[in-house]
């Protein structure tokens, strides 16, 4: 354990206070928390002329009357977002085009359950930068994989965008989140006002427009999850009517997780772009960020009966029924034998797999077929949002098939 | 070198290259000699594989190597069944010159079912539904299909168990693992889950 | 239902499309009177307006430790930081520290024994017995 030094410890906290003029000047401090590029205050007059300070206007110009305001407001005022370096920061840190203002950045950091009201807060951006985000993602999963099952598209969607990847990726562009909304907080921190303890954040929604909303115990099968759910096949609240948006205002009365204040503002940013900087910009951005990121779709399928799927895929496709056969076994009789089985059709090998029963080689084989079947991918190619450019060549259509299996 | 006349069992006959030179065995010192070299050069001048064809007669023609890694294949390359008619990959894959496997000759995996008979007619599966409501204990689904020389599954498809007879069922089965102590029950219970990742494939 | 979706998350692999400098704050600490910071209050001066312009990605704090060594410290977006103490160094000595923290990714310094890490499978898969050509084993 280190010993306390009493004397040097009381020395440094006590010496700020033994400058002439310091109660001011630590007030000033006070207000600048977060905002910086300056030192504090200036120590000597020498040092005060020096281009150091001239990088940003000396905090003595602020009227002490806005510093009492800005306690008032529930959200960072307007001006604020010139003079926070977190924001310009992170405007920088993301290569974030030009023409897209620190305002606005400012303003998508801003959650609907920290200020309520809808012209300084971020939920207009992140509908729209929601809708661009589905709409790339799923172009870009039916153009490239144009078999992949339903439950696998809102898997894969769910691993592209959903919340648990928003999240992580507001934390891997480092910003941080403020521990209560304000209007004195700095406008680099994402701002939303937390779940209070005890609170289930996961409680089952209710859509009003689905038939059946209130049998718990029925099945809802892929197509209704198609139209009546969100892209990751969730249940989704009723749209909200404009003419109710008195009960909208507190619908996040009670707070929001983390998660769903970051999800938020990623799709805000990408909103952001779209409306300032263009639909190239965010194509941009969207391939940078979210495309780039990795994810091995064939870890997605989990099949329930394989052998028999497979089947009725060959009995639909008018291919002859397929039938296994041992590739090359190892140890029969010993503990640890090896099978590889193959599936075949006619001459054809569809899969193999390999496994230490018989059984669970054949399994492991008409999987790994399905999993080709699924996971075609046609050579060159065009996702349809490439026609929105200026001269763009003639659309032809993206390979479309029966695709899923359905037993 | 001393140390491989200990550990070598088998006739030196056998393997002349562990025969040492006689100098070696005077000298005792252990060092590569260049008859050593030139041996192992030797041994790694081997024949280029068949798929690479003979070169001497296919020096001028184009061709397509096909070389596949000793491994499983991957599931991103789908195989040529699956390929649309329109894929330019399908005419690449049933090219001539690459060899595959021919099925018949390999084992199957179980001796095959021939092709499906169609041969129970309606007062047939009747006959089933009355027999086996009327005395469940008698005709199970394993003696339907022996009888009328067809599968357990197509019985069970033509019609279900009557609900005594799966509370008995049930009762049997809960009966036996009443009996099974904490081995056998976390063995079962990994076996069902080990069976659930087969789908999976992880 | 034949087959289920299983739902994961996307792993980021930074540099890979965008590229985020993981060094998100730099905090300068000098001291007006003693000697040590000679050098850290001349960098102050004359080089850290440029080195701030150069490097705008980077959130930059100034501010005074009265009776203690300069330091310059880096935030990093996993969350940990690294501190170098700067006393008595040239102010060239400690734009190369400011440099070498800017550069750093916050992670412990570790040998790499890999030239390549990728989350990629590779090409040929992984060797087993029981293909390419050893058919009777």
């Amino acid at each position: 354990m280190k010993r306390l030094q009493p004397q040097r410890w009381s020395s440094s906290v006590l010496s700020p206070q033994v400058r002439a003029g310091c109660r001011l000047q630590r007030r000033i401090q006070h207000g600048l928390r977060y905002q910086t590029t300056t030192t504090p205050f200036p120590v000597t007059e020498a040092e005060a002329k020096q281009p150091i300070q001239d990088l940003v206007p000396p905090p003595k110009k602020r009227s002490s009357r806005s510093a009492i305001s800005k306690h008032s407001l529930p959200s960072p005022p307007v001006k604020a977002a010139r003079e926070s370096a977190k924001l310009a920061a992170l405007h920088a840190r993301l290569y974030l085009p030009a023409r897209l203002p620190l305002e606005t950045l400012a303003r998508t950091l801003v959650d609907e359950s920290a200020d309520p009201n809808p012209d300084f807060n971020n939920e207009s951006l992140a509908t729209l930068g929601h809708d661009l985000l589905t709409q790339y993602t799923s172009e870009y999963l039916i153009c490239t994989y144009p078999r992949l099952p339903m439950t696998v598209i809102f898997a894969a969607m769910y691993a592209y965008v959903g919340p648990k990847t928003l999240s992580a990726m507001v934390k891997e562009w480092g910003v941080e989140l403020a521990v209560a909304p304000g209007g004195e907080v700095d406008p680099g921190h994402l701002q939303f006002k937390r779940l209070d303890p005890g609170v289930n954040p996961n409680q089952p929604l209710k859509n009003p427009n689905r038939p059946y909303e209130n049998e718990a115990t029925w099945r809802r099968s892929i197509s209704s999850k198609i139209v009546y759910d969100d892209v990751f096949g969730e249940p989704v609240r009723a749209s909200v009517d404009p003419r109710q948006q008195v009960q909208s205002a507190d619908r996040y009365a009670a707070g929001v997780t983390p998660e769903q204040a970051c999800s938020q503002f990623v799709r805000a940013v990408l909103g952001a772009i779209y409306l300032h900087a263009g639909r190239p910009a965010a194509k941009r951005f969207f391939e940078q960020h979210f495309i780039s990121r990795h994810l091995n779709i064939s870890d997605l399928f989990n099949f329930r009966e394989p052998a028999r799927d497979l089947s009725r895929l060959c009995a639909r496709e008018n291919f002859e029924p397929p039938y296994a056969k041992i590739l090359s076994e190892t140890g029969r009789l010993s503990r640890h034998p090896v099978f590889v089985v193959g599936i075949f059709s006619g001459k054809d090998k569809l899969g193999e797999g390999s496994g230490s029963s018989l059984l669970e080689a054949r399994s492991r084989a008409a999987v790994a077929s399905l999993k080709g079947w699924y996971l075609y991918s046609p050579l060159n190619v065009r996702l349809p949002n490439s026609m929105e450019e200026e001269g763009a060549a003639p659309w032809k259509p993206v390979h479309v098939d029966l695709g899923e299996v359905i037993v | 070198m001393a140390s491989t006349f200990v550990t070598v069992k088998r006739p030196f006959l056998t393997l002349p290259f562990l025969l040492p030179s006689s100098c070696e065995v005077l000298s005792l010192t252990p060092r590569r000699s260049q008859s050593s070299y030139r041996r192992t050069k030797q041994r790694l001048r081997v024949k280029p594989d068949a798929s690479f064809g003979s070169f001497s007669s296919h020096v001028e023609r184009e061709h397509i190597i096909h070389n596949p890694p000793s491994s499983a294949p991957s599931v991103y390359h789908t195989p040529a069944k699956f390929l649309p008619s329109d894929d330019i990959r399908r005419s690449l894959c049933t090219d001539s010159s690459i060899a595959h496997e021919d099925p018949a000759a390999l084992t199957p995996l179980n001796e095959s079912p021939g092709p499906k008979r169609y041969h129970l007619n309606p007062s047939d599966v009747l006959e089933i539904r009355r027999l086996r409501t009327s005395d469940p204990m008698t005709w199970s689904r394993s003696k339907l299909a022996k009888r009328f020389d067809c599968s357990p599954l197509f019985i069970s498809m033509v019609c279900g168990a009557s609900p005594e007879k799966k509370e008995m069922q049930k009762q049997v089965l809960e009966a036996v693992q009443s009996r099974w102590g904490t081995k056998r029950r976390m063995a079962r219970e990994d076996r069902k889950l080990r069976k659930e990742s087969w789908g999976r494939d992880c | 239902m034949t087959v289920q979706g299983i739902r994961t998350v996307t792993s980021a692999r930074n540099g890979v499309g965008a590229f985020i400098l993981q060094c998100k704050r730099l905090d300068f600490h000098y001291c007006d009177w003693a000697g040590s910071s000679r050098g850290m209050v001349s960098f102050l001066k004359h080089h850290l307006p440029s080195f701030a312009k150069a490097n705008p990605q980077i959130e930059i704090r100034v501010s005074p430790r009265p009776h203690k060594h300069p330091v310059i410290k880096g935030h990093y977006v996993n969350g940990r930081e690294k501190a170098i103490c700067v006393r008595n160094l040239e102010p060239e000595q400690i734009f190369n520290k400011a440099n070498l923290l800017k550069a750093a990714s916050g992670e412990k310094l570790k040998r790499t024994k890999k030239p390549i890490a990728s989350l990629n499978e590779s090409v040929r898969g992984i060797w087993d017995p029981y293909h390419g050509g050893f058919k009777s084993v």
